[in-house]
């Protein structure tokens, strides 16, 4: 509409002033506080300057009367109806358009101080003026109506923008849920309740407050459910239970429901303007497909984490089953032998196949509790147990527990007997030792020497393992500790490789680590390094 | 059937582990009874006064700690308790509720019969003998007389103390807590930590080899044991 475009344009002074009346700024203004009270009392604004504006021309056209016709006075009425359109609206300008021919006839018009009109041909003058008046009056005001709305578009974009822009970088259902409280809140100056179905109550509402002292109480939950099942606006300034809490807006996603928005007003003589409801509206639109796409995410990651744990199970239970049965055919082979009495067997063959079927048995048993450990470490499921060991003593036990397999291998220690005492489980450390003893043993050959040691490196604890077998290639180094993972050679001692990644799991649940190293001259090193926790002192005497 | 025979009462609900037990004990010359659950047990313990009980911690009737605790209400019978890997916590409770020893399963025949020896050897005469000599170690408990390979060793009150009550207990796992109530008192119970800075004065002071020790036996997570040969 290039004609009141022009006006809007070429009278910035008078916007200004129209948004002086409702504010500093109007465009948020609009959106968070234009209830009926305030517009009303706008309005009634508009009629006071409009009759100031009709004052004013009479004022004007009395200095101007004797050079100019009463036609020409008529421009200076119609300005009045122009600027009262554009500032204050409809109704005020057709108030002034009809004053303006009022003051015009009374005034201007001969005779002078009375309604009477002696020149008929001014009849139509006034009927035109009326008729140009409304029509000021109507376009004006309606491009002033589009203005408002345009603003108040503008608004609502930026801010649903805003909550989007906040939403994007939201992470997880918790932080996403505060962002919409946070961001309405903020916006409609009243208080956010969400209410998400709670898969631990039977998918019964639960609600989740932005501001702390808000009381939910059993009618507010009530509503939320009420919504939520019918999918239906319900609440405050609603037909259905009006006297909840607030306005509650079920939240709809693609998939269906997924919760209740609603917004507590406290002081119910003020309901929503008509605007701010549909911006509530859109906000709940927003907040349904944020809270949909994070349980779209979840699920995704759950089907992952299946789908991971299908393919651990599968790789585990190839790898195991034929682990698990290895042992058992010699177990089994070796005892049916020996039931049978007619393959004559000498008393050494008798003694050589229990030997067998003995150690066969311990690497079974040995497997089993490393499987039942991996499972438990992977599960979270192991307890740590701490208390204050010397490692001297860890090392002296784990090797206790494997003098039956060292056979007549030298095993070189350096323990000093002055190290720290360590807070960990001995238990499972002592585990982690006997696990990486009993790779040295397997990996290098059963007469050359097992050097362990151990020394104090500022405050950690470091016990070092090291063979003269055939060490570890440089790229598998890294990944020794990764479960099933095991060095590929052609004459591959058997393993599932689960006793490494167990360390490690053990190791790291101590706040310590555990590497790999070649050794210069050939071989492997194994390092532990566990954290000193509190120095201790070693007074030797009475401790009492 | 001779009266002389030690009797042996078996509680353990697997059948396989029963007879596998009542078949190593009956050819090493003990007299056996079973019992699957933990009322048969407690039926047994009173009806044929086994000299020895080696008892599972996992019944399904009722909890081994619980079977234990009411056993010593009016028994001082030895009792062993047979556990699964991992469960120290039952361990512990087991041995602090009065139990003499505990096994791990799996466990071979041999372990079994040295505790078993050990358990019954105690029995007549608890800590009655006033000197006790294993390899190199002699402790003379009338003289408090501590000597390693004919030298004698200076120990601090709580060391001897410590190794007076290992002694009197030999060959029995005591838990920490037994041990800092033995040679502390009561209150002291909980100061692990204590202990373990004494035993290892104490090793050092007795021990060949301090880290890998002859006579004073870390159980780990549960307690110590003085080895007996």
């Amino acid at each position: 509409m290039p004609f009141a475009g022009f006006w809007l344009s070429q009278m910035p002074d008078i916007v200004f002033r129209a948004e002086l009346c409702f504010g500093p700024n109007l465009a948020l203004d609009e959106a968070k506080q234009m209830n009926m009270r305030d517009v009303q009392r706008a309005d009634r604004r508009g009629y006071w300057w409009g009759l100031g504006l009709v004052a004013l021309a009479t004022l004007l056209g009395q200095l101007v009367h004797r050079f100019f016709d009463p036609t020409n006075i008529m421009a200076l009425y119609l300005l009045g109806v122009v600027i009262t359109a554009v500032a204050w609206g409809f109704g005020p300008s057709v108030m002034v358009a009809t004053l303006s021919v009022l003051a015009l006839d009374f005034f201007f018009v001969p005779p002078y101080l009375t309604f009477v009109v002696a020149d008929t041909q001014y009849v139509f003058t006034f009927i035109a003026m009326l008729g140009v008046g409304l029509t000021i009056s109507y376009l004006t005001s309606r491009i002033r109506q589009q203005t408002q709305a345009a603003r108040r578009r503008e608004s609502e974009t930026t801010t649903l923008y805003a909550l989007s822009r906040d939403i994007k970088v939201a992470t997880g259902l918790e932080d996403t849920l505060h962002t919409i409280i946070e961001n309405a809140k903020e916006t409609f100056q009243h208080d956010i309740v969400t209410f998400l179905p709670d898969p631990e109550r039977n998918g019964k509402l639960r609600p989740h407050v932005g501001s702390a002292g808000l009381a939910i109480e059993d009618k507010d939950l009530a509503a939320a459910q009420w919504s939520f099942e019918h999918q239906k606006t319900v609440g405050s300034g609603t037909d259905t239970l009006p006297d909840a809490s607030g306005i509650f807006i079920p939240l709809n996603a693609s998939r269906g429901p997924v919760g209740v928005l609603a917004l507590w007003i406290a002081d119910s003589a003020a309901p929503l303007a008509a605007g701010q409801t549909r911006l509530l509206e859109a906000y709940a639109d927003l907040a349904a497909v944020a809270i949909e796409h994070i349980e779209l995410a979840e699920e995704a990651r759950n089907a992952q984490i299946l789908a991971a744990s299908d393919q651990l199970q599968t790789a585990l239970l190839n790898s195991i089953s034929h682990d698990l049965r290895t042992p058992l055919v010699s177990v089994i082979g070796v005892l049916s032998s020996l039931q049978e009495e007619e393959m004559g067997l000498d008393e050494a063959a008798r003694k050589n196949l229990i030997q067998v079927a003995r150690e066969e048995a311990e690497r079974l048993n040995r497997l089993i509790t490393n499987l039942l450990d991996s499972s438990r470490i992977e599960a979270g499921a192991i307890r740590i147990s701490r208390q204050l060991v010397e490692v001297g003593d860890i090392v002296g036990v784990a090797l206790g527990q494997l003098s039956g397999r060292s056979g007549s291998r030298l095993i070189k220690k350096n323990v000093p007997s002055n190290l720290p005492f360590v807070s960990v489980d001995f238990g499972l450390i002592v585990q982690v030792l006997v696990n990486v003893l009993d790779n040295a043993f397997k990996y290098s050959p059963p007469d050359s020497p097992i050097d362990i040691g151990v020394q104090q490196v500022d405050d950690e604890v470091e016990i070092v393992v090291a063979d003269r077998g055939v060490g570890i290639p440089p790229e598998d180094l890294a990944q020794v500790f990764n479960k099933f993972y095991r060095v590929h050679r052609p004459d591959s001692v058997s393993g599932t490789g689960l006793g490494l990644s167990i360390c490690r799991g053990i190791v790291e649940a101590h706040e310590g680590r555990i590497v790999a190293e070649n050794r210069p001259c050939g071989g492997t090193i194994i390092r532990i390094t566990l954290p000193i926790e509190e120095p201790v002192t070693r007074e030797r005497g009475k401790a009492k | 059937m001779s009266p002389n025979k030690p009797r042996v009462l078996v509680v353990d609900d697997e059948q396989a582990i029963r007879r596998f037990l009542h078949l190593a004990l009956t050819s090493q010359g003990y007299e056996v009874s079973e019992a699957a659950s933990a009322e048969r047990a407690l039926a047994l313990a009173t009806s044929c006064r086994p000299d020895l009980i080696i008892l599972d911690l996992g019944l399904p009737d009722m909890d081994g700690v619980e079977v234990t605790r009411r056993l010593r209400e009016w028994t001082q019978v030895p009792i062993i308790i047979l556990s699964v890997r991992g469960s120290e916590g039952d361990k512990i409770a087991a041995l602090d509720a009065g139990a003499d020893d505990y096994l791990t399963k799996p466990f071979g025949v041999g372990e079994l019969l040295a505790r078993l020896r050990v358990a019954l050897r105690r029995l007549p005469h608890p800590g009655s003998e006033p000197v006790f000599t294993g390899g190199d170690l002699t402790v003379d408990l009338a003289h408090r007389l501590v000597t390693v390979c004919e030298r004698e060793v200076q120990l601090t009150p709580n060391e001897y103390d410590i190794l007076r009550v290992l002694v009197t207990h030999a060959g029995k796992v005591l838990t920490h807590r037994h041990l800092l109530r033995e040679v502390w008192g009561e209150a002291y119970e909980l100061e692990f930590h204590m202990l373990h800075v004494n035993i290892s004065n104490l090793r050092h002071k007795i021990e060949p080899d301090p880290t890998s020790p002859q006579f004073i036996i870390t159980e780990p997570g549960v307690g110590y044991r003085l080895r007996v040969n």
